[in-house]
C-alpha cells in the first residue's frame, strides 16, 4: 500500500514537472511560437535593427546585451559603430523628429510585450493586420487609426510564399521583443524546475519526520 | 502487521535508529536549501551587471597633441593619458624615478602614450597638471611625466591600469 | 553550551520562556491543517521584509527615476528579477494566507469569548497590511500604480468639511506626485515593523487562552499534547507545500499577478480605460463602486472592512464553537464566502450592465448577512434545543453557565466588601 502511494507521488511529480516545462511555450496565432532558440532571437533582432529601429527605441537593452543572443563580438561592433558596449539602444529619430513626423513619439518596445495584454501575440498580430482601404492607404485591424505604416507591406504580399515569409519575421521579432521583455525568461524556469524539485523532495521527508514524530501519540 | 507488508515509510518511521537517520538527512536537506536560498540574496549585493560593464572604458586619442594631456573616467576613477613629447621621452627614459624607481620603459607601451590612474598614492586626491609632471595639492606629493613619485608623502608611482591599443587612435582601460 | 544557557538563565528567563511557549505549550491534539495558516503568515511577512530591504539597495524613490529602478533590478541586478518577482508573488501569498485563516477564524468562532482581543488585534493587523500593500503598490511608478493611488487617495475627499485638504495632506501634491511616491516608500518600509510588533500582541493574547480546535469546544487538559516536536514538524511540513506552491508563481506565472499596464510608466496626463486594484482589494472595490454616492460609497467600503469587529457581539448563541455543531451558522457562513466571490468578480469588471444590479445587490447581502445574524444565533439555538442537545454539548452549556455566574458571584463579593470598607 505504501510503496504504491510513494509510486502514485513519484509519478504525480513526473508529469507535474514535465507540464511545467511544456506548458512553457506561447502560441502566437497562424502556427507559430514565441521561441527561446538564439537562431530565431537573431534574426528578429536584426530585423529591428533595420526596420523598426528608425523608430521605435530599445532603451532597456544595451548593446552587450545582444551577445547573449548569438551574436559575436564583430558583430555587435559593426551595430553599434562609435556608440559603446553598455549604451542602450536609441532609435535613429529623435523624439523631436518623431514628433514632427507622426505627432507622437513611438513608444519604446523593450517591454511592449508585457504591457500588454498577451503581448507577444498582439505584437505578432499588430504586423499582420494592415489591410489597404479603398484609397490604397493603409488601415490596421486591430489598432484603428494606428500611425506606424505597414512595415513589413503585409497588405500588398502577393501569394502565400511571401505572406508566410512575412509571417516567419513577424514572429522572430515577436519572439525578440518577448526576450527583451523578459531576458532572464529561460533562467527563471530553469531554476524553477529545480527549485520545485527540492522542495518536492523536502515535502517528502517532512512528512516523513512528521509522520513518525505522529505516532507516538498512539 | 508482518514484516514484508512494511513499506519503506513504515521503517523509516519506526525503527529509531533509521529515525535518527531520516532526521538527520532531513536536516541536512533543508539546511542545504537555506544556504542556496540565501546565495541569491548575497550576490545581489555585488556590482550589477551595468556596474561591471563599466570595467573597462573605451578613450579616443585622437585631438591630444605632443605635451598636451587627457582626463578619462575608468571604474569610476580619473585616468591620466599623456602624449609626451619627443624631450618629455628623453628625459624620462634616463631618470630611474624618485622614491619608488621604476625604468620608464616598463611603465608605458608606446614611450609616447603615458597612461596611469590618476589619483595621488598617499591619500588618494586628483594630482593637477605642471609643467614637468603632476603635483597634488593635498599634501604636496610630486610626480614627474612617466607618473613616477619624486618627493612627498605618496609613497608608490601612479597606478598603471590594464589597457590594451585597439587601433592607432584608441585605447580600451580595463 | 550547556554551561552557557546556564549563565543565560541565571539572568533571563530564556530555558523558561523556550518551555512555556514554544517547546511544552499545550495545543489542542485535534488541530488540522487549517491551524497552519498562522505561521504562514509569519513566513511570508519575513519573505516580504527580506526581499523588500534587497529591493529597496537598488530602488529608487523619486518619479523619475523608480520605473527604471526597478527594470534595473529586474536586468542588471544579481538575482534581482528573482527577489522582484518574490516580492511582488509575496505579497498575493500574504492575503491568501490571511483570508484563508480569517476563514478558519470565523467557520469555527475562534473569534468567540475568550478570544475577542486575538481577532481584534488580527483586524488591526489586517488594516496595516492593507496599508502596506497599498502603499508598496504605488513605488513601480506604472500606470495602474499612478491611477491607482490617485484614485483611492481621492476618496478622501469625500469626508465633509476637511476632506479637499485632507486629500492634498496625504499626497503632499495637488495629485500623485512625487512627494506621495517619497512618503509611500517611506511608511512601506516602516508599517512591516509595527506589524511585527502587533504579531507580538497577538501571540500574547493567543498563549493566554490558548488556541480553539475544530470541535469548537474547549478540550479538556489531557487533550493537549506539547507543541514541539509536533506542530513544529507539521508547520514546517505545511511550509513545504505552501513553498512548493509559491514557488510555481514565482518561477513559472510571476506576471499573472502583476497587471500589464503597470508596465507602462505612469502618464498623469492619460488614465488607464479600467482601472482595477489587486485581486485582494477587489471585493472591498466592488462594494465602493456599488453605492452612487461618493460618500456613501467610501463608508460603506469603510465599514464593510470594520464590520468583523462586530462578530464577538453580533454571534450572542450559547451553543458553543462555529460551524460544526450549528448548520444555521453554517449555511451563513458559505453564502457569506460564495458572495464574497461573486464581488470580487464583480470589481474585477467594468460597471456595466447587469454587474450594476449584481453589485449592489452582493453589497446589500453582504451586510445582511451581519445584520441578521443576531437573530439567526436566537432562532438557531431555540430550534437546536427543540431537536434536543448532545449531552456533552448540554454538559458544557452548563459548566460554561456555571463559571459566568460564579465570576459574577465573586466580583459581586469583591464590590460588597470593598462597599464594607
Amino acid at each position: 500500500m505504501k510503496n504504491k502511494k510513494s509510486l502514485l507521488l513519484l509519478l504525480s511529480v513526473v508529469l507535474y514537472s514535465s507540464q511545467i516545462l511544456a506548458s512553457s511555450s506561447v502560441s502566437l496565432l497562424d502556427g507559430y511560437e514565441v521561441s527561446v532558440e538564439q537562431e530565431s532571437l537573431k534574426k528578429g533582432a536584426t530585423i529591428y535593427y533595420n526596420l523598426c529601429r528608425m523608430c521605435h527605441s530599445l532603451k532597456y537593452i544595451k548593446y552587450q546585451h545582444l551577445l547573449e543572443i548569438g551574436f559575436n563580438e564583430a558583430e555587435v561592433n559593426a551595430l553599434r559603430q562609435e556608440h559603446l558596449m553598455n549604451k542602450a539602444i536609441v532609435s535613429t529619430a529623435t523624439p523631436e523628429n518623431a514628433m514632427k513626423m507622426f505627432g507622437m513619439v513611438p513608444p519604446d518596445l523593450s517591454i511592449m510585450a508585457k504591457a500588454r495584454k498577451h503581448g507577444p501575440e498582439y505584437i505578432y498580430s499588430l504586423m499582420l493586420s494592415y489591410v489597404e482601404n479603398s484609397e490604397g492607404i493603409y488601415e490596421n485591424k486591430i489598432f484603428n487609426g494606428i500611425k506606424m505604416p505597414d512595415v513589413f507591406s503585409y497588405s500588398i504580399a502577393q501569394g502565400e510564399q511571401e505572406k508566410q515569409k512575412i509571417q516567419k519575421d513577424a514572429a522572430d521579432v515577436a519572439s525578440f521583443l518577448t526576450w527583451t521583455s523578459d531576458p532572464h525568461a529561460s533562467d527563471r524556469k530553469t531554476m524553477g524546475f529545480y527549485v520545485i524539485a527540492y522542495l518536492l523532495v523536502l515535502s517528502g521527508l517532512m512528512y516523513l519526520v512528521m509522520r513518525r514524530v505522529w505516532r507516538r501519540l498512539d | 502487521m508482518t514484516d514484508d507488508n512494511k513499506g519503506l515509510e513504515d521503517n523509516l518511521v519506526d525503527d529509531p535508529e533509521r529515525r535518527d537517520f531520516l532526521n538527520t538527512v532531513t536536516g541536512v536537506v533543508a539546511g542545504a536549501g537555506v544556504v542556496a536560498a540565501s546565495w541569491p540574496f548575497i550576490s545581489s549585493m555585488n556590482p550589477s551587471s551595468d556596474v561591471l560593464s563599466k570595467a573597462t572604458s573605451e578613450a579616443s586619442l585622437v585631438g591630444i597633441n605632443p605635451g598636451e594631456s587627457k582626463t578619462v573616467e575608468w571604474q569610476g576613477k580619473p585616468v591620466f593619458i599623456l602624449r609626451r613629447t619627443d624631450d618629455q621621452i628623453r628625459n624620462m627614459s634616463a631618470s630611474p624615478g624618485g622614491k619608488d624607481p621604476q625604468a620608464d620603459a616598463d611603465r608605458v607601451k608606446k614611450p609616447d602614450w603615458l597612461v596611469v590612474v590618476g589619483l595621488c598614492t598617499h591619500l588618494g586626491c586628483v594630482p593637477s597638471r605642471s609643467s614637468d609632471g603632476w603635483f597634488c595639492p593635498c599634501h604636496g606629493s610630486k610626480y614627474d611625466n612617466s607618473g613616477r613619485v619624486l618627493h612627498g608623502p605618496a609613497p608608490s608611482n601612479l597606478m598603471l591600469p590594464p589597457y590594451e591599443f585597439v587601433s592607432e587612435n584608441k585605447i580600451v582601460i580595463g | 553550551m550547556k554551561n552557557i544557557i546556564s549563565w543565560i538563565d541565571r539572568r533571563f528567563p530564556l530555558t523558561s520562556f523556550v518551555k512555556n511557549e514554544l517547546t511544552e505549550y499545550p495545543t489542542p491534539r485535534n488541530l488540522s491543517f487549517w491551524w497552519n495558516f498562522g505561521s504562514l503568515a509569519g513566513v511570508v511577512l519575513v519573505i516580504q521584509i527580506i526581499t523588500g530591504v534587497f529591493l529597496a539597495m537598488h530602488y529608487k524613490a523619486d518619479a523619475s527615476l523608480a520605473f527604471d529602478s526597478v527594470e534595473h533590478i529586474m536586468r542588471d541586478v544579481n538575482y534581482g528579477w528573482l527577489i522582484r518577482y518574490m516580492h511582488s508573488t509575496g505579497a498575493t501569498a500574504f492575503f491568501a494566507v490571511i483570508f484563508l485563516h480569517m476563514a478558519r477564524t470565523l467557520y469555527y468562532g475562534s473569534y468567540r469569548s475568550p478570544r475577542e482581543l486575538m481577532w481584534w488585534t488580527g483586524q488591526i493587523l489586517l488594516l496595516l497590511i492593507m496599508a502596506t500593500a497599498f502603499m508598496g503598490y504605488l513605488l513601480p511608478w506604472g500606470q495602474m500604480s499612478y491611477w491607482g493611488a490617485q484614485v483611492i487617495t481621492s476618496l478622501f475627499g469625500a469626508v465633509p468639511f476637511l476632506g479637499d485638504e485632507l486629500v492634498i495632506w496625504l499626497r503632499g501634491d495637488f495629485t500623485v506626485g512625487d512627494a506621495t511616491l517619497t512618503r509611500f516608500f517611506a511608511l512601506h518600509y516602516l508599517v512591516p515593523f509595527i506589524i511585527m510588533a502587533m504579531i507580538m500582541v497577538h501571540l500574547v493574547a493567543l498563549h493566554s487562552v490558548k488556541s480553539s480546535n475544530p470541535s469548537g469546544i474547549n478540550l479538556a487538559d489531557k487533550d493537549n499534547i506539547p507543541f514541539h516536536p509536533y506542530f513544529t514538524t507539521k508547520d514546517l511540513f505545511g511550509l513545504c507545500i505552501f513553498l512548493v506552491i509559491y514557488s510555481y508563481f514565482v518561477f513559472f506565472q510571476p506576471n499573472m499577478f502583476i497587471e500589464a499596464e503597470n508596465y507602462i510608466p505612469a502618464d498623469p496626463l492619460q488614465t488607464p480605460i479600467h482601472i482595477v486594484p489587486e485581486w485582494y482589494f477587489l471585493p472591498f472595490y466592488a462594494i465602493l463602486r456599488s453605492i452612487p454616492d461618493l460618500l456613501g460609497g467610501v463608508i460603506a467600503m469603510t465599514i464593510s472592512v470594520l464590520i468583523f469587529t462586530l462578530m464577538p457581539f453580533l454571534d450572542r448563541t450559547k451553543i458553543p464553537g462555529g460551524a460544526v455543531y450549528r448548520p444555521f451558522y453554517r449555511v451563513l457562513f458559505y453564502v457569506f464566502l460564495i458572495n464574497v466571490l461573486v464581488l470580487g468578480y464583480v470589481g474585477a469588471k467594468p460597471p456595466e450592465g447587469f454587474l450594476v444590479i449584481l453589485g449592489q445587490f452582493s453589497t446589500a447581502l453582504y451586510f445582511g448577512l451581519f445584520a441578521i445574524l443576531p437573530f439567526l444565533a436566537k432562532k438557531e439555538e431555540l430550534w437546536l434545543r427543540k431537536k434536543g442537545l448532545s449531552p456533552e454539548l448540554e454538559a458544557l452549556i452548563q459548566s460554561e453557565e456555571k463559571h459566568k455566574a460564579e465570576r459574577l458571584a465573586a466580583k459581586r463579593k469583591a464590590k460588597g466588601q470593598q462597599n464594607e470598607k
